[in-house]
């Protein structure tokens, strides 16, 4: 690991000064799970890293009155997999923060850690993006929103300037008919990467499915939405048959590349029977 | 040394499950590694490393890195005299002189006050090189006009196969003219293949892959290097053999052995890895330089990169067999990818692939094949879990084929003591039966069909089992064990232990003495002080160290009698050692105690003669050992993810001196098996760089993927062992890979042939296949 500087704002506006002030290849450190990997290997040598422990507000979630949630950007994964009311409305986002690294890595890594390197492949996003969250984002120029399936702009890129940071992500309650789920395969049971994520949240009115999202991680440069399948699903009753078209459409929003985590051929596979799974699944708790 | 020793009462030595004394300060954090040690001017290591695997090196410009505050000494191959340009291992290419040939091969060697200037100072070397063409697949390498690997005339290396001591007979031929990545060649044949395969009825012919896999002992490559003014080195390493590190480092830095002390530290695990020397010559080189201590430690991505994993190997089988059952012919070529130095134990997959299943005809042809990737070494076992995955698995296929009993068949065709091994050797005694047939006798492997039908929620459930096993190693050692001047022993040795093998050999020596454990204190000695011994390596520490120490003990125990015989005036065979005293015989109350004995041995003006047992022997008779594994497995035919439910090492230890340390190797070993089986490859691209560099995609099993892991011993005494204890440390690794592709063809239907056995290959596999 080469030498930096740390520095240690204690407020969100000391940051953001911090930031203003601080060469342009600095980095922020959250959980550190990926960034410290990246340091020790050489593959980063910031000359300056911006340590976000000491900002409290990062690190609250706030559920109120059924205007849907907010969460911290240094909420930890262990906090979403644990947190009454993310598991209450929110579960596959509980679900995705359940599956990262290990029990100790999930204490550690942060949701804001895990959007903002923007890896295709991060568990956190599939769920953010079939709830329609929004990303929160501070910097000199003040607060500004953008939706998530627009924050990521590429592998490791993401629309936010070096001067700004993610504060929170803004989600909007899905409602008590919804049910959502998120499943991903890896060839180990913990500490290992999705080869394909998928999350699925099925909103239901009067028997019929009023609202249908489909995400999908590591199978594009960024997450993506099966539109198309979305779409298969919207307006109709939901049945096995129907699950398993949408899951079939579902494939052809990914453009996967083959790589030493699995060829295009095998996620294609993933995404059509991860698909059919968190349907099935997000139908069962959308009518229970 | 067969001959069970016979004391006059029990004594707490062999046998008994006593936990390791060191486990505690393990597992506390308080024992001290390589990597602990902070002597006064401690200086850090760097090294720059390739990023091709194939280039020229046009130019190196170490000035800027030189200049760097903090930097102690940048050196490059031209600052080191010694080195040579046909450099024979990886120990002697300390730096890469006028080309690189693998990616990940050092160039540069900085020392520095702290690690990150060392990183620092790396940066700033500019090295220019001009890339060369890639010789990255093993199947290409060995063809006549591809890109050479080693330079012309560079010796092949056979030394690791001698070092595991298991096979001879077999004639290897080293170098084609035409062919240049062909480093070594043998070829093992009896009978007549054609006629055979002509009269076969049913002939199954298969390519087996197995990747390299890396050796992930938790603790990396470490070295310390402190040189006297005198020229005396000493190194504190992390190694399987400190005199073997002594003799690679004094014949690399052409140094009298006698001026090098190799202190042997905790090792970390070595399982092979570090067996031969690897940063040791480098850290030497800066230490001389900088006249400081230096210290190396490599990092994980450098041990994936950079270090000495185990060959791939491919494996093209042939087998025919009449209806009845007969075995008919075999026909193999087995191709040992070696990387970038040659070393492979080419003779070992041809032995075990024509040897463990008795076939009349039979020609295997061995390719040692060298490619620009890091050179391999040892681990666990080398080539045995490859070859016996594609045997085992065949004999599987073949059976299933025949529509007969999966064990049943391979009891009959399975060698026994006296049958001749393809090099034409007389197997030795062994419990391959008895390890079988036990295994077989296990519930979950009469129940399996009933496990089959159990499946449900869209799974598959299956059951396989495997037979493998390690021809052992030998190699000469030594220990003296001392009777202290208050009654206690002292065992030495200099023998590394890696595996729990220092409590195995102290209750060695308690039982042959005739005292119990409490009263032995055994002692791993440097280089300087210990008696030469070997590599604590093809599972023979305890098998050959084990005599060594038995002997000593008893030739200490014979001292002390005489002694005791003078000042009792008895005769010697009227005297037995109970407890704390020598007494004699039938007369409780007339004795001398150990304590009195020890301390005239130390006393000024005293007559009587220290207690020194000594025992320093060679061997010539290896002890076979086996292990049986069965899995019982659930696959997800979507996803093809298999869970283990359960799973059953069954092994022949000879006998246990210390059954809990045993049934450790047991399970690590089979931990090890199943990681080769399921999750493990290094994975290069076609430039013949690393892609997954880092122990997140490089996939070793954890705790969460592992089910209860059940251990059985088998005790069948092999006939020279230390009271007829067996190596028990490989075989464990060997059988895994075999079991599970056999479960996963019980489960599914389908019959994997490259490993690992991964949730891809299993469910593209399934949906082919419907």
């Amino acid at each position: 690991m080469r030498r930096f500087e740390l520095v240690l704002p204690g407020s969100l506006d000391e940051c953001v000064k911090a930031l203003a002030q601080a060469p342009a290849d600095s980095k922020l450190l959250a959980g550190g799970t990926d960034l410290l990997p990246q340091l020790k290997n050489g593959l980063l040598k910031p000359a300056c890293v911006i340590d976000l422990s000491g900002i409290p507000r990062l690190r609250s979630i706030e559920a109120g009155n059924g205007q849907g949630l907010r969460v911290g950007s240094a909420v930890t994964a262990r906090t979403l997999e644990l947190d009454r009311a993310v598991r209450a409305n929110y579960l596959s986002l509980a679900e995705s923060g359940a599956l990262v690294g290990s029990v100790q890595v999930r204490n550690l890594a942060t949701l804001g850690g895990n959007i903002c390197n923007a890896a295709p492949s991060a568990d956190m996003a599939p769920p953010l993006l079939a709830l329609d969250a929004e990303a929160v984002i501070t910097g000199p120029k003040g607060e500004r929103r953008v939706p998530i399936a627009a924050f990521f702009t590429g592998v490791r890129r993401t629309v936010l300037a070096p001067d700004e940071l993610l504060v929170e992500l803004a989600i909007p309650n899905p409602g008590s008919h919804s049910g959502g789920s998120y499943l991903r395969h890896t060839p180990r049971r913990e500490l290992d990467i999705a080869v394909v994520g998928v999350a699925s949240q099925l909103t239901l009115a009067n028997g019929r499915c009023a609202k249908a999202r489909i995400a999908l991680a590591a199978v594009a440069p960024v997450p993506v939405r099966a539109t198309a399948a979305e779409q298969a699903l919207e307006g109709q009753a939901v049945t096995p048959d129907l699950i398993k078209r949408a899951a079939d459409l579902a494939v052809e929003a990914a453009r996967p590349i083959s790589d030493q985590r699995g060829s295009a051929d095998f996620r294609r596979h993933l995404v059509r029977v991860l698909t059919r799974r968190t349907l099935t699944t997000a139908l069962a708790r959308a009518g229970a | 040394m067969s001959t069970v020793m016979k004391t006059t009462r029990d004594v707490k030595g062999i046998g008994l499950s006593i936990p390791r004394p060191d486990g505690p300060d393990k597992v506390t954090g308080q024992v001290q590694y390589v990597a602990d040690l902070n002597p006064r001017g401690l200086l850090h290591a760097k090294l720059l490393r390739s990023p091709h695997a194939h280039a020229k090196i046009v130019r190196i410009d170490v000035s800027r890195a030189r200049a760097l505050p903090g930097v102690r000494a940048v050196l490059t191959a031209a600052d080191i005299p010694v080195l040579k340009k046909k450099a024979p291992t990886r120990a002697h290419a300390v730096l890469a002189i006028d080309r690189v040939v693998f990616a990940g091969q050092p160039v540069a060697a900085v020392a520095a006050d702290e690690p990150a200037i060392a990183e620092e100072a790396l940066d700033l070397i500019d090295v220019q090189y001009e890339v060369l063409p890639v010789a990255a697949d093993p199947l290409e390498s060995m063809k006549p006009g591809a890109p050479p690997v080693a330079e012309l005339g560079t010796e092949a290396d056979t030394s690791e196969a001698q070092a595991h001591g298991s096979v001879a007979g077999v004639t290897t031929e080293v170098k084609s003219s035409k062919a240049v990545n062909i480093s070594q060649q043998a070829r093992l044949q009896r009978g007549d293949v054609a006629k055979a395969f002509a009269e076969s009825d049913v002939v199954i012919e298969n390519t087996y892959r197995v990747p390299m896999v890396h050796q992930g002992y938790l603790e990396p490559h470490a070295v310390l290097a402190q040189w006297d003014t005198a020229g005396n080195l000493t190194l504190w390493a992390s190694t399987q053999g400190s005199f073997n590190t002594r003799s690679e480092v004094a014949d690399v830095l052409e140094l009298p052995e006698n001026r090098i002390k190799v202190i042997p530290m905790e090792c970390g695990g070595g399982f092979g890895g570090k067996i031969r020397a690897l940063c040791e010559p480098i850290t030497a080189v800066l230490a001389r330089a900088t006249n400081r201590p230096v210290r190396y430690v490599m990092t994980r991505r450098e041990e994936l990169e950079a270090g000495m994993p185990a060959p791939q190997v491919i494996i093209k089988l042939k087998t025919g067999v009449k209806r009845d059952g007969t075995l008919m012919a075999l026909e193999a070529e087995a191709i040992l990818e070696s990387g970038a130095f040659s070393g492979a134990v080419l003779a070992v997959a041809g032995v075990f692939l024509a040897s463990l299943y008795l076939w009349p005809h039979f020609d295997v042809k061995g390719f040692e094949v060298l490619t620009h990737k890091p050179s391999i070494a040892a681990y666990r076992a080398p080539v045995a879990p490859q070859t016996i995955f594609a045997i085992d698995s065949q004999m599987e296929q073949i059976a299933r084929k025949l529509g007969v009993d999966p064990v049943e068949f391979r009891l009959r065709h399975l060698q026994r003591e006296g049958d001749k091994m393809a090099n034409n050797q007389p197997w030795l005694s062994n419990g391959g039966v008895e390890v079988l047939t036990r295994l077989a006798e296990h519930p979950f492997w009469k129940k399996r069909a009933e496990w089959k039908a159990s499946a449900k929620d869209g799974k598959l459930r299956g059951t396989g089992l495997s037979l493998g096993g390690w021809l052992g190693g030998l190699q000469p050692t030594g220990a003296t064990v001392r009777l202290n001047p208050d009654g206690t022993l002292q065992v030495l040795t200099g023998q590394v232990d890696i595996a729990g093998t220092n409590i195995a050999l102290a209750q060695i020596a308690a039982t042959a003495y005739g005292v119990d454990i409490d009263k032995v204190k055994i002692t791993t000695g440097d280089t300087d002080v210990a008696p030469l011994t070997g590599l604590s390596a093809g599972s023979k520490t305890t098998y050959t160290v084990g005599v060594a120490v038995m002997q000593a003990a008893q030739n200490a125990r014979n001292q002390t009698l005489e002694i005791a015989a003078k000042e009792l005036e008895a005769s010697v065979h009227d005297l037995e050692i109970d407890g704390d005293r020598v007494v004699v015989r039938g007369v409780p109350d007339k004795g001398v105690t150990l304590a009195s004995i020890g301390k005239k041995g130390n006393l000024y003006m005293s007559k009587v003669e220290p207690v020194l047992g000594a025992s320093h022997p060679a061997f010539s008779v290896q002890a076979p050992a086996f292990c049986g594994q069965l899995a019982r497995i659930e696959v997800d035919p979507d996803t093809g993810e298999v869970t283990l439910h359960n799973f059953v090492v069954v092994q022949d230890v000879g006998k246990a001196i210390n059954p809990a340390q045993i049934e450790g190797q047991m399970q690590g070993g089979a931990v090890q098996s199943l990681g080769m089986a399921l999750t493990e490859a290094l994975m290069y691209d076609d430039k013949a760089r690393l892609t997954n560099p880092s122990l997140l995609d490089y996939r070793k099993l954890t705790a969460a993927d592992l089910p209860n892991i059940e251990t059985i011993i088998v005790e069948k005494p092999a006939p020279h062992g230390p009271f007829g204890a067996r190596g028990v440390g490989e075989p464990p690794i060997v059988p895994a890979p075999a079991a599970i592709a056999n479960a996963i063809e019980d489960a599914t239907g389908v019959r994997l042939t490259h490993l690992p056995l991964s949730p891809e290959r299993i469910a593209l596999a399934i949906a082919s296949a419907s």
